[in-house]
């Protein structure tokens, strides 16, 4: 039912940003246009059709059968039968053009928006919630098509009709016509009025829909809890107060719409009363003839049914438009991490450096890094371990340029690699000398090589082999019936979670880096899934110069060199032996690593 | 949230289960049934009495105020009447959906968790709102689709009455906008469920590029997945197209075939006023009511399709409501032996039990055991060990195959689930959180508990200085919609959830393993207050946890395979010292940003 989208306040457009929309919109659907115009032309002459339908019986009453002529009569019954087949095929045509039209303007939103927000920056993804991206993509674009497939053609037509139908009835009678705008004026105050209402009922129907909904949810995954401690009563009857006010929320919106169907219904049969009432009058008089009056009757449906599905497409264009009005808000975003137009190649190997690097995330006051210094040789193998937030996760991210470093006083800070400021390479040239290995291995619907594939997508089956091989992966991967063409369902729920970290990085062997930034895993993985992640990350690492922001003692145990780093600061940087001579923060904590291990 | 009918299920129990629904509310559907019948007088007297107005009061020498009179008068029983239709409707359908919904839910908490452990939680979802949804929208046609068909008779008698020939051809083209309006429904009810389908592809792909997006990033994977949406983007404009055609295939013929009649009242009625066989006022009222007719006949239609999604909707619902919770209550149940002086309780013996989730081999294989009451016993095992099936087993959320367990000597399954519940406290390993403040989470158990229960249950939980920092401190609204807490903060008021229970026995279930290490001995001198005296059975693989209990039992395989002191097999027994290498300890601090950012 497409009466019942709503726009709350908050989404509404003022009359300024409503055309900047559409005009927006317009230039947006550029390669739509030559459709555009001729669905405008198809509906045009569906309105006209549904016009000559009245007017033709005037004629025929007046001209044929007043007249007692039936060839008239018959010429006109022909001329109804043309105009009917027109009107078919112009309301084949008419569904067909603006279908084509607005799916195709809807599939390059899509496209367009996504890679938009493709080249958003990670502090983009940070900053915005990622289920607003995602209904973004999903729902304000379904509201769009929504519009289009039921209510786009309606809103014109229903717009063209109103006015035609008000032009023709003036231009047959213009006493009629006053009896007629008597009663029109009411049912449109009453439609603009259930047009706010409604809007207010149906947010309300939709907060107590999803309230309703979450409620629901909570009892379901909760149900272990619930059970335990024996609130199945207590929780049911707190459903049933969501639950009842879901159905008072619902009755309300139809207490609403029940008046105003009521009022719609008496206003066309009251105006077909006044009608005969006046145009008898004027007949009698000879003003108008009982043809004019036969045709105000017929018409007045016409002009009735445009003012009522106007008021009810006006909440979904206005929902429309707002919703355009945010993706356009994610089309103009300009993304912070952007690419020079003359890069400079990165040498295949060298050292990172991190100079006086400073770095804040948005949102927050405090940086995350403050004036950080540190260089990594060419394979050397640096550890960064730290308290929970730290900054030692965002100092790995700055040497992979998930991130640029921030200005302080106009000054900003530089990640280099062999030399080459990073910021002055291009992204893809980057991605192939430093990668960064999530700890969760993420997986993406589709198969197992596709997953692994993803970090280069022109690498051939057997380099994917190869790169599983080269970590001691294939085998555990081939065993599988399906092998590698094994889908990994949603999320890689059919993978274990040492599995995922496999893959994860089979990703990185695949693309062959100098240098992995790597943040460890803390999950608990099962002996035997763990004895082979820690042999394949071994392989990975040898070889390559490595940043590990560690998590265990055996790990850091095995760095060339410790950083510690805490409220934003490399506070400690040297070898296991020389932190823990030194006796600071880092011979502190390697103390409890070594006392809650198991002894 | 559409569930695509794969399989024909047996409609015949859906149409069953949807006569008991609606003979429920007999009362308000009988109501709406004969409001539509007086809709129906007022809609059809209102051409006739057209006719009437101009034969009798323009074309005739009759009264014309009282024939344009008596139309308005028309036009308030019919606007009154189709008010009330709508309420009626409404009512009766939303009031079926409300209350089946409360049914389902309330079914569903009393379920066995076995049965919720198979379920997944989208589908029993769907079932309660998707579902009674497709029922809801056939039950409010019922009434408007019996008053429509009232109206239908009594046109197509009037009309035939009146020019019984011109009737004939005036109608003959309306019964196929009835085939084509049933057919259009069936062909495009798989298209519009093609397009949801390809929109949630699309859904997941920009769902997993957004949650993913560090993959992304660190590969510059950027393409790969704006390939793929390109790819569904395209499926969407396809299946859409279809849809399209199939509209463009069926509505402009719909309104077409209406025409047809009109054109034949014109034109064989024109002949016919022409030659003095009926009036101009006829030719008005057959216009008027076939042009009447033509919705009725679509929504008749409609009316069909809905009956049949609503039948498969309610066989699904059924499917729930019907299935019998396999954990219930005993029918004479024995109560628990009060504490006294003389007796202290909490005793939990485990004998021969055996246990094996559905289709897998016995998880817990003979396993037992006995705790004294008051005694502290760490569970420790492998992953896969059966640690905490044994909790599960002991508060009934599965029943044992073989063997017994027993609370100060009752078999469990005597007990009432409320008395053996309200016996035990758990701590799970996972905290679960309601929509509900910081005070109502921790007194979840007791909804009466007093504040000061609930403040002193935090402070043993070690989490009431955390509480006072949060900004409504214990009338934070937590929960997914709310305020989101650490994963230690959410653990520390599991535990304080189980202070305010109760319990004679207190279970920790990996309770402690997100509480940061730095805290972590705050909460062990905290849990070390609440277990005194009161039997406590921890889940562990920490050396510090396990040191909350005096006595460490070794499961491996479904079985006790060692009990002893932590010291005692940490020397003596090999197996031990594997499975507690196994879990080697990963302090970890977590990442490190996590915080900062999101």
């Amino acid at each position: 039912m497409w009466g019942m989208s709503a726009v709350s306040e908050e989404d509404r457009l003022d009359r300024v940003q409503t055309l900047q929309v559409l005009r927006r919109a317009y230039s947006m659907a550029r390669s739509q246009r030559r459709l555009i115009l001729s669905s405008l032309v198809f509906v045009l002459i569906g309105t006209l059709v549904t016009l000559a339908g009245p007017t033709l019986v005037r004629f025929a009453i007046d001209h044929g059968i007043k007249a007692k002529d039936g060839s008239a009569l018959n010429q006109i019954v022909v001329l109804y039968v043309i105009v009917t087949i027109i009107g078919y095929f112009a309301g084949r045509l008419q569904y067909i053009t603006i279908n084509r039209a607005g799916e195709g303007f809807l599939r390059e939103l899509r496209i367009t928006v996504f890679d938009k927000l493709q080249k958003q920056s990670m502090s983009y993804f940070d900053r915005e919630k990622a289920g607003v991206l995602v209904s973004r993509m999903t729902a304000d674009i379904e509201s769009m098509a929504e519009l289009i497939q039921f209510g786009l053609l309606q809103f014109v037509s229903a717009f063209l009709l109103l006015c035609l139908a008000t032009i023709l009835l003036f231009v047959m009678s213009w006493q009629l016509s006053l009896v007629t705008m008597l009663v029109l004026p009411m049912l449109i105050i009453a439609s603009i009025r259930f047009q706010r209402t409604s809007n207010h009922a149906y947010l309300d129907v939709r907060e107590k829909v999803g309230n309703n909904l979450s409620t629901l949810q909570e009892g379901i995954t909760g149900v272990r809890v619930i059970q335990a401690y024996g609130q199945e009563e207590n929780r049911s009857e707190r459903f049933r107060r969501s639950n009842r006010a879901l159905f008072d929320s619902h009755m309300y919106s139809v207490r609403i719409s029940t008046w105003y169907f009521g009022l719609v219904e008496f206003a066309g049969i009251a105006a077909t009363g006044a009608i005969i009432g006046v145009g008898g009058w004027l007949v009698h008089r000879d003003s108008v003839t009982i043809g004019t009056v036969t045709a105000f009757v017929l018409l007045l449906a016409n002009l009735f049914d445009p003012v009522q599905q106007l008021s009810q497409l006006y909440n979904t264009v206005q929902s429309s438009t707002a919703a355009l009005h945010k993706l356009i808000g994610i089309i103009d975003a300009v993304p912070d991490v952007a690419e020079v137009s003359q890069p400079t190649e990165l040498p295949s190997r060298g050292a990172i450096v991190v100079d006086k690097v400073t770095f804040g995330y948005a949102g927050s006051d405090r940086p995350a890094l403050n004036e950080v210094s540190i260089s990594v040789a060419d394979g050397e193998r640096l550890a960064l371990v730290g308290p929970t937030g730290a900054g030692k996760s965002t100092l790995a991210k700055l040497m992979a340029r998930l991130y640029d470093p921030s200005a302080v006083d106009g000054v900003t800070g530089s990640v280099s690699f062999g030399g080459v400021d990073l910021r002055l390479s291009s992204m893809s040239d980057l991605r192939r000398r430093i990668i960064v290995v999530p700890q969760e291995g993420f997986c993406f619907g589709g198969t197992i090589r596709e997953n692994i594939r993803i970090a280069r997508p022109d690498a051939t089956d057997a380099e994917v082999e190869q790169a599983l091989e080269s970590i001691g992966a294939l085998d555990r991967f081939v065993e599988f019936a399906e092998g590698l063409e094994t889908e990994v369902r949603e999320r890689g729920s059919r993978l274990s979670a040492g599995e995922r970290q496999l893959i994860a990085l089979a990703r990185a062997a695949l693309v062959d880096p100098a240098v992995l930034v790597l943040d460890e895993a803390t999950s608990n993985l099962d002996p035997g899934t763990e004895a082979v992640v820690e042999h394949a990350l071994e392989t990975l690492m040898t070889g390559r110069t490595v940043v590990v922001v560690a998590h265990r003692l055996t790990t850091v145990r095995r760095a060339d060199r410790i950083g510690v780093i805490d409220h934003g600061s490399l506070v400690e940087l040297g070898s296991h032996d020389e932190l823990v001579t030194l006796g600071g923060r880092y011979a502190a904590l390697a103390d409890a690593w070594q006392r809650s291990q198991p002894k | 949230m559409v569930t695509p009918v794969t399989q024909k299920p047996d409609t015949q129990q859906g149409w069953r289960l949807l006569r008991v629904a609606l003979s429920q509310q007999r009362g308000g559907l009988a109501i709406g049934v004969v409001v539509g019948l007086f809709w129906a007088l007022g809609k059809v007297s209102v051409p006739q009495l057209t006719k009437m107005g101009i034969d009798r009061g323009i074309e005739g020498s009759g009264n014309l105020v009282f024939w344009s009179g008596l139309v308005v008068i028309a036009g308030v029983i019919a606007g009154l009447f189709t008010a009330m239709r709508r309420w009626y409707a409404f009512r009766e359908s939303r009031w079926i959906e409300t209350r089946l919904r409360e049914q389902i839910f309330s079914h569903l908490l009393k379920l066995h968790v076995g049965y919720h452990d198979k379920m997944q939680t989208g589908q029993l979802m769907s079932r309660a709102s998707s579902d009674l949804q497709q029922l809801q929208a056939f039950v409010v046609m019922i009434p408007i689709t019996l008053s429509n068909l009232a109206m239908l008779i009594a046109v197509v008698a009037l009309l035939i009455a009146s020019q019984p020939m011109l009737a004939m051809f005036a109608l003959a083209p309306l019964p196929i906008v009835n085939v084509m309006a049933s057919r259009f429904s069936r062909q495009i009810h798989p298209a519009v469920l093609a397009v949801q389908q390809e929109q949630a592809q699309l859904a997941t792909v920009v769902e997993e590029s957004v949650s993913g997006v560090r993959v992304i990033k660190g590969f510059g994977a950027e393409q790969v997945q704006a390939r793929k949406l390109k790819t569904e983007a395209d499926d969407i404009w396809n299946v859409s197209l279809v849809a399209a055609k199939i509209r463009s295939k069926f509505l402009p013929a719909l309104d077409l075939l209406p025409s047809i009649g009109l054109i034949a009242v014109l034109g064989i009625g024109g002949h016919r006023v022409i030659n003095g066989q009926m009036t101009v006022g006829d030719l008005v009222k057959f216009n008027a009511y076939i042009t009447m007719l033509i919705w009725p006949l679509r929504n008749l239609a409609m009316t069909v399709a809905l009956a049949q999604r609503a039948s498969v909707a309610l066989v699904r619902v059924d499917e729930v409501l019907s299935t019998p919770s396999l954990v219930i209550d005993p029918l004479s149940p024995t109560s628990l032996p009060a504490a006294s002086s003389d007796r202290a309780v909490g005793e939990v013996i485990f004998d021969e039990t055996v246990f094996s989730y559905e289709g897998a081999s016995p998880i817990i294989n003979h396993l037992s055991f006995s705790i004294r009451p008051g005694q502290a016993v760490a569970l420790v095992g492998a992953t896969g060990s059966g640690k905490s099936t044994v909790v599960r087993l002991l508060n009934r959320f599965h029943d044992v195959q073989q063997g017994s367990i027993r609370l100060d000597g009752i078999d469990v399954r005597q007990l009432t689930l409320g008395d053996l519940r309200s016996a035990i406290g758990i701590v799970f390993e996972e905290t679960f959180l309601f929509h509900d403040s910081v005070a109502d989470n921790i007194a979840f158990s007791r909804p009466d508990a007093g504040p000061d229960v609930i403040e002193r249950a935090a402070r043993l939980a070690g989490a009431h200085d955390f509480i006072m920092e949060l900004p409504e401190g214990y009338q934070t609204i937590l929960g997914e919609r709310g305020y989101s807490l650490s994963g230690g903060q959410r653990q520390r008021i599991a535990i304080a959830r189980a202070i305010v229970s109760d319990p004679r026995v207190l279970v920790l279930d990996d309770a402690t393993s997100a509480v940061d290490p730095s805290k972590e001995h705050e909460i062990r001198e905290a849990m070390a207050t609440v277990m005194k005296g009161r039997t406590t059975i921890v889940i562990a693989h920490r050396p510090g946890t396990i040191a909350l209990a005096d006595t460490v039992i070794l499961l491996d395989e479904g079985r006790a395979v060692a009990i002893g002191t932590h010291e005692g097999l940490l020397a003596e027994n090999e197996r031990y010292r594997q499975v507690l290498a196994a879990w080697e300890v990963r302090e970890s601090d977590g990442d490190d940003d996590i915080e900062v950012i999101r």
